[in-house]
Formats: C-alpha cells, structure tokens, sequence
C-alpha cells in the first residue's frame, strides 16, 4: 500500500540538511513551472505531489506530500502517457519540451544546491582548513595540560625545594601568595550562579540549598543539652586510692591511674616559679640560670681549693730540690767573677752558666 | 551585633519566558555568607581570639583543621598561635612540616630551661604563624595545674613585645578527659569538628554540652569528610541533618579530598596547594567565617553534571 508522508518544510529538525535544500530547489522549481502553468501542477512521473498555497504571490508554506510508488505504478504512468498521445501532437510536442525543461531546470536546481555549490576543488580546502584548525586547537590543549601538569611536578634539587624546606621564605617568592582583594569575584576556582542558586568550585557544579537552623531551635539544642549533660569542672587530680579530702565535692575531683604513661598527679615544680617562667621575656631562663651559677660557684670552689693548696710545701719533697754544695759555690764563684768583668765578656754563654759547667777533671785542672 | 555587609544586592530571582510558565516565579534569598574572596575580613570580637578545636572522637580531622585554618588565617594576614595541647600524641607538628624545628615545649618553659619565645616555633612558609607545643612524647605534665599553665600562656602571648596573635588555636586531644579539660579551660569559642555518621555525632554532641557547661557559648560546626555523592545515594546523612541533629550554626562543610593524606605526608598543608583543592578553598572560606564570627548561610547539596559546551571538547 502506498503510504503518504506529510513533510512540513517549516520544521527542518527532521530532514537533513541536504535533503531539505534538495525539497526546496524542488518546490522553487516547481513554483517557477507553476507560474509558467498558472495551476497546480501535477507531475505523475515523478511521483510527487505538490500543493502550494499562495499568499501575496509568494509561498510562505509549502507541504510536500510524498508517495511511495507502488509496483504496478509503471501501467499507470503507461496510461497517462496513452491519453496524452492521444491528445493533438503540437500539445504533446509542447508537453515534451515541458518535460525536457523541467528535467532541465531540475538539473540546474539541483545543481544550485548550496551544499553542492562548492566546487569540488575548493571543498577539499576547506576541509583541510578546518582539519588544520581542529589539529590546532588539540595541540594546544595538549600542549596547555602538559605544561600544568609540569608546573606542578616540582623538579628536583630547584629553589623551590630550598622554600619547601623552610630555607627561603616563600612568601617573598610567590609561592604562597596572599588572597587578592582588590579584583573582586575573580577567583576562577569559584564560580556562583546569577541565581545563587548553584555555585560551580574546582570545576564541579553544586547545588545550594539554605541552611534551616533558627535560632528557636538552637535554643532548644541547648536546653536538651543542659538537661543530659551535667558536669563540673574537675579541680583535683588524685591517684586511684587516694582518699578524698573533706573540703572538696567529689564531682570536682579527677582520679588518674597510676600506671597512666603521661599524666601525673605529683606537682615537683613550684607554680609560682613556673608561672614566673612563662612569663619571662628576656634574658636567660631561670633553669639555665641556676645551673649556670651553680656551676660558677663550684668552680670557684675548686680554684680556692687549689690555691691553698699551693701554699702548703710538703717537707718530705722539698729534698729533692737540693743540690750538692761543692757545685754549689763553684757556681757563685764564676757568678761573681762574671759579674766582675760585665762588658768584656760578651753575654754569659750557656757553656759559662754554672749550672751548666761540669767541673773538669783533676787531670786537667793539675797538669 | 555583628552587622554583615552583603557583598551582592539581595536580587530577586524573576522568569521572564517565551511561554507562560507552569511553575510560579522564585524568589532566592541571597546567599551572602557563602564564598568570600572579594575582600579581606574584618576581624571582630577581642583580640587574641582563644578557640579550641575540639570534636570529642579521634580521627575526624582536628589537627587537619587546626593546621588548614591557622595558615589560611596568616594568609589573610592576622598573626595566629596555633598550640598543640594533645600532651601524649602530638601531632600537628608533623602536618605543617616543622617537626625538626621543635625543640622546646610548654614542659621546658614550665621548668625554666627556655623562655616561652624559644619554645614558639615561627612557620618560614608564613612569618604571622607560629607553633606552640604542650610537651614532648613521653613525658610528664602534672595535670594539677594544665589548666592554669595554659592561662598563664594565653596570658603572656597576650602580654608580649611584638603585640598579641589575632587568634590562639588550640588543638584539643580527642575524649574528654584530662586533656580535653586542659585544652577548653582558657578558650572562648569552640570550634566542633565532626563527621556526618552517628558515632561521630554523638560524641560531637556530649562534647557540646560540656563545653556549654564549662561557659563556652560560642561553638560552631564543621562537617568534615562530606562526600556529595553518598549524600545523593542516601548512604550518608546531608549537612542540614547533621545540623539538625547537633543544632549547631555551620562554620564550615569540608568536603572529602585525596589531597588532604598527602599533604600530610609532604607536611604541607592543602590551603596552600596550587591550584587550590576543594577542601583547601572549603577551609579558606571556613577561616574567613571565623574572623567574622559568621556562619553559612548556605550548603553545597548535590553535584548537578556539569552542562557541557561546544568548546567543552577543548577543555573549557
């Protein structure tokens, strides 16, 4: 069965492009053969059908109806054809020239076809531009990733390994810069909508919704908090074991194993030289002081100490610096005599020290 | 009363189509206290500001937090004193990197072997930062007088040369022992760290009601570890549960995020990351909240799929 489809030119989100131009050279051409005519045309070789309405002379709306050509089509074309050779000849002549022109003028429809109007030479241009564009803009786009992903890779042994270390500060070097405030809504991580209703933040839309908490219901959060949460503030540490002194509310007091590895109920150091401690701002602190002077006074401990010992001269060695006499007074004699002739001799020479004469033999001192 | 300057004009939100529309027009509350990165925040409240971070269970992202919004508040430029009160455990060293630069703690100072500059170790990333640690492992705090050490130094810090830190955080141990009664005792505000799954919340609430007891009234969430798309499964409770169970004003929503474990590892925490990450720029934004004593106004609730250009192909 012949099945007829309604094509409404208007809306062309359902035919391709090229199609849709082929339909409309067809019902220019057809609008052209039309005034030729002066009627509706009817074109049973092609199988078309087309109603034009008019409006000021010009067509505003055009319906193709399309229909599918059945198999025994061909005898009714036969027919057709048969009344029309039946009819005068100048008429059929006319009619053949009719055809020829249509076919024609078909042709030069068809070839009219904006997609079809570029030469076959330049299209291929025209794809290798747009290829040539396209292969651009990827390369940027790589060449955009790759040079963000080597910025973040840190290269080893840069300075910015030396400020990662705390050896420069980076605050100087733009590493870590302060939030700018002086270009308002410029941060390009962030993004609100102009509704406030979504916010777009690393590239990921989110959707906002308003916080619902009033101020009654905080009131009734604090009340139902009060009421389950009853606790005093703990004022004194005691050991497991320890009693209770008689003063003191036992909601206030704090029991400590005694195995606990870092908390200790044994107070070794004085509060207020501790607080003395904390707040001191100059000069050495008090521990280092203390050890400082304690070390300063053993020291001179010690030194008195050994001075006094210095003093005392033990009898038992003093022997030992004793020298025997006789060499004793022949070196005051040469003393003597080398302070009797001062300026002829030269200056005492070690060979001519008493002490370091040796006393010539007998042999020689008697020839 | 702290008046908030909205940064955008309230606007109302109108249709205006082609074709009558089904639905009747919306009108969107302006989400001012949501992203602030126009301008530099203004810091109310009393200086030092002493806020513990505190959570009550282990493990939810304390120090993380402590570390993250320390730095992001030398970022904007207030000097902040971050002290590491965990006397057993200490750990936040180790996330900002300066673990061979501690070589004097509150111990020493106590006993008198440094002064309390010595023992303040200046962050070279960030002049305006410094790091104050309780004690060194294995060693012995009397738990007598914790507290009153803690005052004494919040104390002398406020008293010193140099001027007083705009902030004094203090990173809480976890429970609710001698530690966390150490930590809370010179404080004012409290921030509460917790995850949105049930044993979190329930110590985040017990921890709460202590702190109010104590006199803290001025405690503030953080919702650590959110991951958006178990929140759309229904596998995880949303923020505004959360927060409906805690009744608690939101400081901040941090989502979940790789890059957290290895800025641990690099001691290198993320807020400094570029390009930033999304917990980084959810702790910026947490930091810029506690300067100015606010609260979100507005959560992030689901991922909507990103709608994709023609250029999109390209990276766009």
């Amino acid at each position: 069965m012949a099945s007829i489809a309604a094509v409404p030119v208007r809306s062309p989100s359902f035919l391709p492009l090229c199609f849709l131009f082929l339909i409309w050279n067809f019902s220019h051409s057809l609008t052209k053969l039309r005034n030729f005519r002066n009627g509706l045309q009817f074109w049973p070789e092609l199988g078309l059908d087309c109603t034009c309405k008019y409006s000021n002379g010009r067509v505003t709306y055009r319906k193709f109806v399309v229909k599918a050509m059945e198999s025994d089509v061909d005898s009714g074309l036969r027919n057709d054809a048969v009344v029309i050779k039946s009819s005068e000849k100048d008429y059929a002549e006319r009619q053949q020239k009719l055809h020829q022109n249509i076919v024609a003028k078909l042709h030069e429809s068809v070839g009219s076809l904006p997609v079809f109007a570029f030469p076959i030479g330049k299209l291929s241009g025209m794809n290798f531009t747009i290829g040539l564009c396209i292969v651009a803009t990827m390369l940027v786009v790589v060449v955009k990733g790759y040079a963000a992903k080597g910025s973040s890779d840190r290269r080893p042994g840069s300075v910015a390994d030396l400020v990662r270390r705390g050896q420069l500060r980076s605050d100087r070097r733009g590493i870590s810069t302060p939030l700018k405030y002086e270009d308002p809504f410029n941060n390009p991580m962030v993004k609100v909508s102009k509704s406030n209703s979504t916010v777009e933040m690393c590239g990921k839309v989110y959707r906002l919704a308003p916080v619902t908490l009033t101020d009654e219901l905080q009131t009734v959060h604090q009340k139902r908090r009060s009421r389950a949460y009853q606790w005093k503030r703990p004022t004194v540490f005691l050991k497991e074991g320890d009693p209770i002194p008689s003063d003191v509310d036992p909601d206030t007091v704090r029991w400590i194993p005694a195995n606990h590895p870092f908390a200790t109920t044994a107070s070794d150091i004085d509060e207020g030289l501790a607080q003395t401690n904390v707040y001191q701002k100059h000069g050495v602190p008090f521990r280092i002081q203390a050890e400082h002077e304690a070390l300063q006074r053993k020291l001179e401990a010690l030194q008195n100490d050994q001075k006094l010992g210095k003093l005392v001269i033990d009898p038992a060695s003093a022997r030992d610096f004793e020298r025997p006499l006789k060499s004793h007074m022949k070196s005051e004699n040469q003393v003597e005599h080398n302070i009797s002739t001062p300026k002829s001799g030269s200056s005492a020479s070690p060979s001519d020290h008493p002490s370091g004469n040796k006393p010539l033999p007998e042999e020689l001192q008697n020839p | 009363m702290i008046s908030i300057h909205t940064i955008t004009k309230p606007s109302t939100f109108q249709f205006h189509p082609k074709r009558p529309s089904r639905k009747p027009p919306k009108t969107l509350a302006p989400i001012h206290a949501l992203l602030q990165y126009n301008r530099k925040p203004q810091l109310a409240g009393d200086t030092p500001r002493v806020v513990v971070i505190t959570s009550g269970k282990g493990g939810v992202g304390k120090t993380t937090t402590t570390a993250n919004i320390g730095l992001s508040l030398a970022r904007l430029g207030f000097s902040a004193v971050a002290i590491d009160a965990d006397v057993g455990l200490r750990n936040l060293d180790l996330l900002l990197g300066l673990e061979n630069r501690v070589n004097y703690t509150v111990v020493e100072v106590l006993n008198g072997d440094c002064r309390l500059d010595q023992a303040l170790v200046r962050d070279k990333r960030w002049s305006n930062f410094e790091l104050l640690c309780i004690s060194k492992p294995r060693s012995k705090l009397p738990l007598g007088f914790g507290g009153k050490a803690l005052i004494w130094l919040v104390d002398a810090l406020k008293n010193r040369e140099e001027g007083p830190p705009d902030f004094i955080l203090i990173d809480c141990p976890a429970g609710i022992d001698a530690g966390f009664i150490t930590a809370i005792t010179p404080a004012n505000e409290a921030v509460l760290v917790t995850t949105p799954d049930i044993t979190s919340l329930r110590d985040a609430d017990r921890v709460t009601g202590l702190l109010e007891c104590d006199g803290i009234r001025d405690i503030k969430m953080i919702v650590n570890r959110v991951r958006t798309d178990m929140i759309k499964g229904e596998d995880m409770m949303s923020v505004l549960d959360v927060q409906e169970m805690l009744g608690l004003p939101l400081l901040g929503v941090i989502p979940e995020d790789t890059e957290v474990i290895r800025s641990t590892n690099r001691g290198y925490p993320l807020v400094l990351n570029k390009p930033p990450a999304l917990a980084g720029l959810a702790f910026e934004q947490a930091a810029w909240r506690l300067v100015e004593q606010d609260s979100m106004k507005a959560v992030m609730v689901e991922e909507e799929p990103k709608k994709r250009g023609f250029f999109s192909f390209f990276g766009g």
